[in-house]
């Protein structure tokens, strides 16, 4: 199945550019650049496009825009940066109101440098991300055709890249929830997560209050489980727990958006539980006004027990389940 | 053909009879069961009627005429007598005197002439009664039962202010029924001007019910109107009587056009006023203050169809004339009125008054052109229309008590709220003007009849039903968005309501699908037998109609798979979606709600100002008919 | 040529001759506007795309619409090449623009909601107009069927030059092209967005592009139809109606709603109408 590179629709967003960047972008489609031979179509609508094209820092304003019109493009999509500001924040980087590049909000595939960037550079990027397209398009569709063969398997340190750029883009739709960021999931960085598979975050074994105990890095590794889902060597979903004292500690179940639904999500949260056999009890959470989470956790027999603000936007609701 | 007879009495005796029982019932209990009964028998009695192998001609009342005569005489004394009371009452010098002058001439008529006044079939029953009759009996029945929940509600939920006088009601349903039974099978023109003057004052009363000063004004307004028609019935009478000697409606009909003129044409004027055409439409967009099953069987299904039943039937004797040219024009404009008046508007009843008033002026436009193949389609019109448009009006009727709202804007996302009621609504709407449904069939063949007639008028239709199409789609549209998170409002009906509304339903796809044997069975032999030719549909395409038909039906199939390997996601706000897709962030960050609002031509076309164009318009039209005529 | 054999060329042909149309008009245009253009077969590229693509809806049974609105229109074209009624085939188009109509309110979103009122607005605009098309056609050659119509001996063109430019007129609404492109246009930033297919995306979008290459192969049909005693000038004419659809896109700006529908009605009124009120006092 080939011929996505053959039909590229674009939807270009203004994130906080000077608008340097948009003229050169909309310079594309001129006559001397011409970019609709190469069957390009700047469709200003996220639902008809597969390529996003964002120019300019991300500010207050446009970091919801972005990640909605991220949610709302069909698989398979990607992300082009254009120019300084939307690769760093550029020169707007200390602003006040800044919070970075695009890939602070949502992962980028291509990055096109230059202040502002020249069209050819723009070509030259979309027909980059154009590659990228149609290797996840490749990707998806083998993977769907494969949906019996997903493979639950152990996690190791090297696949951390790939399972954090999986976690941002499966916590757009949780993003899209609560509108504000502050979602500890998206914020996270590599480092960040290839430490817990070393041992068991600070911010969530705070919560376990006074009977915390630290244990020497080398034992907690024991205790750390990371899972992936995975189909014809592609990751579409992971989930990671640790155990102390009897219970198991479960977090971020999270699955490829493409993927949700199909009951994934489910085998994953089975599959950790059964790698930790020595538990009594389970224990997850999840944000209040997830629903599809809180009705999933509930069929697999968990029951909620406690709550926890978290932001003012966010609660956390706690669940537990023991051992039958 | 004794038992025929009697059966046509039974009709038209049975509900007067139940009706005035009704009047004195207050339990509502027996007032269920005696309504169920009549409507059962009515309705047993129509069919059985239909069944019929050979509909027989006229026949004979086995009564004394003499006493007969005296005891009609009576009733329209009395009646004209409550009217002029009703006139004096409400200061309404132009109600006494069309009254005073109305009932002076027939009083007079009677007196001079009464020895004379001689049919020799007072009543007969042909194929077009014998539709009349079915819509009447079948339709109305399904009304006089949804109206038993209806009137409950509306009286113990919805209007608790508006004093409780449901024996009135329905004994007023139940005779005005019987009326309508009499006025379709009359050949005697006294009896029909009787059975005229019932329905009509039935109307004034059951408009008035509310009894609120707006339900007053309008109830009058309908009354002078109606009796402004009922004076030309009464002259049309005198005139025909004095030139040939006859008071038969079948010698009116089958006597030369030199001859049947005058007569045809006054009383195409009383069809006019009757079916509310222009410039006379106002009393029927008045008239639905009445409670809903009141517009359902009065004034869209029945009464109104009596007028256009006149002209139909007095088609063959304006065919070709300038009067039968002008008949058609004041069809044709209130086609067109008609429906661009229903753009403007978003109460609903008020969309479904315009539409029934258009629809009547293609049927009253099939009339004035009078040839065998208009009439055909004239009287398509009128099955179809009775049936789709009831359906509509009960179903408005329900959603108001669901909604406390009869607004278009405000049955957003009905089909999520209110699923069934919001289902049989869109039958009913695709069966008013989508293919292959009955109303579209006739519109087919009234186009057809008009292009092969005189192509000019045409384009009344063409550009009419353009305006027809926009408002139907959009309210269609108005029942299948879902824009908030909606919540499902409890939907129980009251037995009667569903059978009412279910049954409808079925008959608007049962009339499609039997539609050959509606025109074989019923249409084309009255076509023929009074024009001695008929027109049918091509065999091909009542194949390609099916095929359209099964298209529309395997549409609810897909559901099957409903929604599957899709994603769902917000609809596109620019980006600036807020949580749940329900609203998004405008300038300054304040939150706005999504909010989807119709199109109503504000600015491009005012109903007031088209009624005025309407008004004027038809009434240069019939002041050229009466010209016309007389010259 | 028996009608079964032109029934089944139509369908297998249609979407070839629409998909390469829509090509060569997006090319056509770019050099108007001095630029290359994509290939003659980008049409084709897109709605392979488009099938691959994940489809995404607001509300689940809005894509139903769609697939009817598609078997509907190639139901309408079928039942022209075939022969057919004229004014069935009309209700069968108006049919399956109303269930694309339908589509687009199920779909709930300003965007489509504006876009189907609009696309409804231009029905009611271009239906008189077509009804006439088909009266006029009537009278002239005292049938309805295409199939009578297409053998009529003498150009109809000449017995019907208002008519045929009405007819002109009501085919720019029909082809969605400026300065009727209200409802949805296929040229970028507008302030509809995609106006009726907005919330399409995926197959459903890939089914309107077919519906919409079925549709204009049946519209130049009729166009043919006015010179069908001379099959090689119904062609000719056919391909330059087309040609002068596309510059006039490219050289009008869009009108408002209003004044498109005033002029859509006045058209038929005075071209149309005239038309028919010479041909019936000759008669
Ligand atoms: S990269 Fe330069 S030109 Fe582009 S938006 Fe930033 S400041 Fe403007």
């Amino acid at each position: 199945m080939a011929g996505i590179k053959q039909s590229p629709w674009i939807l270009h967003y203004d994130a906080s550019s000077c608008n340097g960047c948009d003229i050169e972008t909309l310079a594309c489609l001129t006559p001397v650049f011409d970019v609709e031979r190469l069957g390009v179509i700047n469709t200003g609508n996220p639902k008809h496009a597969d390529i996003f094209l964002v120019t300019g820092a991300v500010n207050e304003q446009s970091k919801d825009v972005i990640r909605n019109l991220y949610r709302q493009m069909p698989e398979p999509k990607v992300v082009v940066a254009i120019g300084a500001c939307a690769a760093t924040g550029g020169v707007f980087r200390e602003c006040y109101n800044i919070s970075g590049g695009v890939d602070s909000v949502i992962p980028v595939d291509v990055f096109v440098p230059g202040c502002a960037a020249r069209p050819e550079a723009i070509i030259d990027g979309v027909v980059r991300a154009l590659a990228v397209l149609e290797e996840r398009q490749r990707d998806t569709a083998a993977a769907a055709g494969s949906m019996d063969q997903v493979l639950y398997l152990r996690a190791q340190k090297s696949n951390a890249p790939q399972i954090l750029a999986l976690q941002k883009a499966a916590y757009q739709s949780e993003a899209g929830i609560y509108g504000d960021e502050g979602l500890p999931a998206l914020q996270q960085t590599l480092e960040e997560l290839e430490d817990e598979f070393d041992r068991r975050p600070n911010r969530e074994a705070s919560s376990l209050g006074a009977r915390e105990t630290r244990k020497d890095p080398e034992k907690d590794r024991d205790h750390v489980v990371f899972l992936k889902a995975v189909v014809n060597g592609r990751i579409i979903g992971a989930v990671r727990g640790y155990e102390v004292d009897d219970t198991a500690y479960l977090s971020r179940v999270i699955v490829h958006p493409y993927f949700q639904g199909m009951g994934i999500g489910r085998r994953l949260t089975e599959e950790i539980e059964k790698a930790f056999p020595g538990v009594k009890r389970f224990e997850i959470f999840t944000g209040h006004r997830n629903e599809r989470n809180l009705r999933q956790f509930r069929k697999l027999g968990y029951q909620e027990f406690k709550t926890e603000p978290f932001t003012p936007a966010i609660t956390w609701i706690y669940l537990q389940k023991e051992r039958p | 053909m004794r038992i025929l007879m009697t059966l046509v009495l039974a009709l038209i005796l049975v509900p007067i009879g139940a009706g005035l029982m009704l009047g004195c019932v207050r339990l509502d209990t027996l007032r269920k069961v005696v309504v169920g009964a009549v409507t059962l028998a009515v309705f047993c009695g129509t069919l059985a009627l239909a069944a019929r192998p050979t509909p027989v001609d006229s026949g004979v009342v086995p009564f004394n005429h003499h006493w007969l005569n005296l005891g009609m005489l009576l009733v329209e004394i009395g009646m004209g007598l409550y009217v002029i009371v009703v006139g004096v009452r409400s200061r309404r010098p132009l109600i006494v005197a069309l009254m005073l002058a109305q009932g002076g001439l027939m009083l007079w008529f009677e007196l001079t002439q009464g020895p004379r006044l001689e049919a020799a079939h007072d009543l007969f029953v042909d194929n077009f009664s014998l539709i009349m009759a079915l819509i009447n009996g079948v339709v109305g029945g399904g009304i006089c039962l949804y109206a038993l929940g209806y009137m409950r509600e509306y009286h113990e939920v919805a209007h608790r202010d508006v004093p409780d006088r449901r024996p009135l009601f329905f004994a007023l349903l139940f005779i005005f029924m019987g009326a309508m039974f009499g006025l379709v099978f009359a050949n005697n023109l006294m009896w029909l001007f009787l059975f005229w003057e019932i329905t009509t004052l039935c109307s004034f009363l059951l408009i008035g019910y509310t009894q609120t000063p707006e339900a007053r004004r309008n109830a009058l307004r309908a009354l002078v109107m109606n009796l402004a028609g009922g004076l030309a019935f009464a002259l049309a009478i005198v005139w025909f009587h004095d030139n040939a000697d006859s008071i038969e409606l079948q010698t009116l009909i089958t006597s030369k056009q030199s001859l049947a003129l005058v007569p045809a044409a006054l009383l195409c004027f009383a069809g006019i006023t009757k079916s509310a055409q222009l410039p006379f439409s106002s009393w029927l967009l008045g008239a639905m203050v009445a409670p809903t099953p009141v517009s359902a069987l009065l004034h869209s299904s029945t009464m109104v169809k009596a007028g256009v039943y006149l002209v139909l039937r007095m088609a063959p004797a304006v065919t070709g004339t300038t009067v039968g040219l002008m008949v058609a024009l004041v069809g044709g404009v209130t086609f067109v009125i008609g429906s661009m008046a229903a753009i403007t508007t978003s109460e609903a009843k008020r969309v479904l008054a315009w539409s029934t008033v258009a629809n009547l002026g293609l049927i009253v436009l099939c009339g004035g052109i009078g040839t065998g193949e208009a009439v055909w389609a004239g009287m398509l019109l009128i099955v179809f229309h009775a049936v789709a448009k009831c359906l509509l009006f009960l179903c408005v009727g329900v959603v108001e008590h669901k909604l406390h709202s009869r607004d278009i804007e405000a049955m957003s996302g009905l089909i999520v709220n209110l699923p069934r009621v919001a289902v049989m609504m869109l039958v009913g709407m695709a069966g008013m003007f989508l293919a292959p449904f009955g109303m579209l069939i006739s519109k087919w063949a009234v186009l057809k009849a008009v292009v092969d007639a005189s192509p000019l008028l045409s384009v009344f239709i063409v550009f009419g039903s353009s305006a027809t199409l926009f408002f139907w789609v959009k309210w269609m549209g108005k029942l299948l968005e879902v824009v908030e998170p909606q919540r499902r409002i409890e939907e129980k009906l009251a037995l009667g309501e569903s059978i009412a509304l279910y049954g409808l339903s079925a008959a608007t796809f049962l009339a499609c699908l039997f539609f050959p044997l509606i025109s074989s069975r019923f249409i084309e032999p009255y076509v023929l037998s009074v024009y001695g030719q008929t027109a049918s549909l091509g065999q091909g395409n009542l194949l390609i109609m099916t095929i359209m038909m099964i298209f529309v039906l395997l549409f609810p199939l897909s559901f099957v798979w409903y929604g599957r390997g899709v994603k769902v996601v917000d609809a596109y706000l620019g980006g600036a979606n807020v949580r749940g897709g329900v609203g998004f962030t405008g300038s300054a960050g304040q939150v706005q709600e999504v909010n989807l609002h119709n199109y109503y031509f504000r600015g491009l076309l005012d109903e007031a100002g088209l009624c005025r164009c309407g008004v004027i318009g038809c009434s240069i039209v019939l002041a050229v008919m009466a010209a016309a005529a007389l010259v | 040529m028996s009608s079964w054999i032109r029934l089944l060329i139509y369908l297998i042909a249609a979407p070839v001759v629409g998909g390469l149309l829509a090509g060569w008009d997006r090319r056509i245009s770019a050099r108007m506007q001095s630029r290359r253009g994509p290939p003659i077969f980008q049409p084709f590229y897109d709605v392979r795309k488009l099938w691959q693509k994940q489809s995404i809806v607001v509300r689940r049974s809005q894509n139903f619409y769609i697939l009817f609105f598609l078997l509907l229109v190639i139901f309408t074209g079928a039942l022209f090449f075939a022969g057919s009624d004229l004014l069935l085939v009309i209700f069968a188009l108006t049919l399956a623009a109303i269930f694309f109509v339908l589509g687009a309110y199920k779909a709930s979103s300003p965007y489509s909601f504006i876009g189907a009122e609009r696309e409804l607005i231009l029905m009611m605009a271009y239906e008189p107009m077509i009804l006439l098309t088909a009266i006029g056609m009537y009278m002239v050659t005292k049938s309805f069927y295409v199939h009578d119509i297409a053998s009529h001996a003498t150009l109809l063109v000449l017995a019907l030059p208002g008519v045929f430019l009405g007819f002109l007129y009501t085919l720019e609404i029909k082809f969605r092209k400026s300065p009727f492109d209200l409802s949805s246009s296929h040229h970028a930033h507008q302030e509809l967005v995609r106006g009726i297919t907005t919330e399409f995306s995926g197959r459903a979008l890939a089914l309107v592009e077919i519906a919409h290459w079925y549709e204009n192969v049946f519209l130049l049909g009729w166009v043919y139809l006015f010179f069908a005693s001379s099959p090689l000038l119904g062609v000719a004419v056919s391909l330059l109606v087309f040609v002068l659809v596309i510059l006039t896109d490219n050289v009008f700006a869009r009108l408002k709603w209003q004044t498109a529908l005033r002029s859509a009605w006045v058209v038929a009124a005075v071209l149309g109408f005239g038309n028919i009120l010479v041909l019936s006092l000759l008669r």
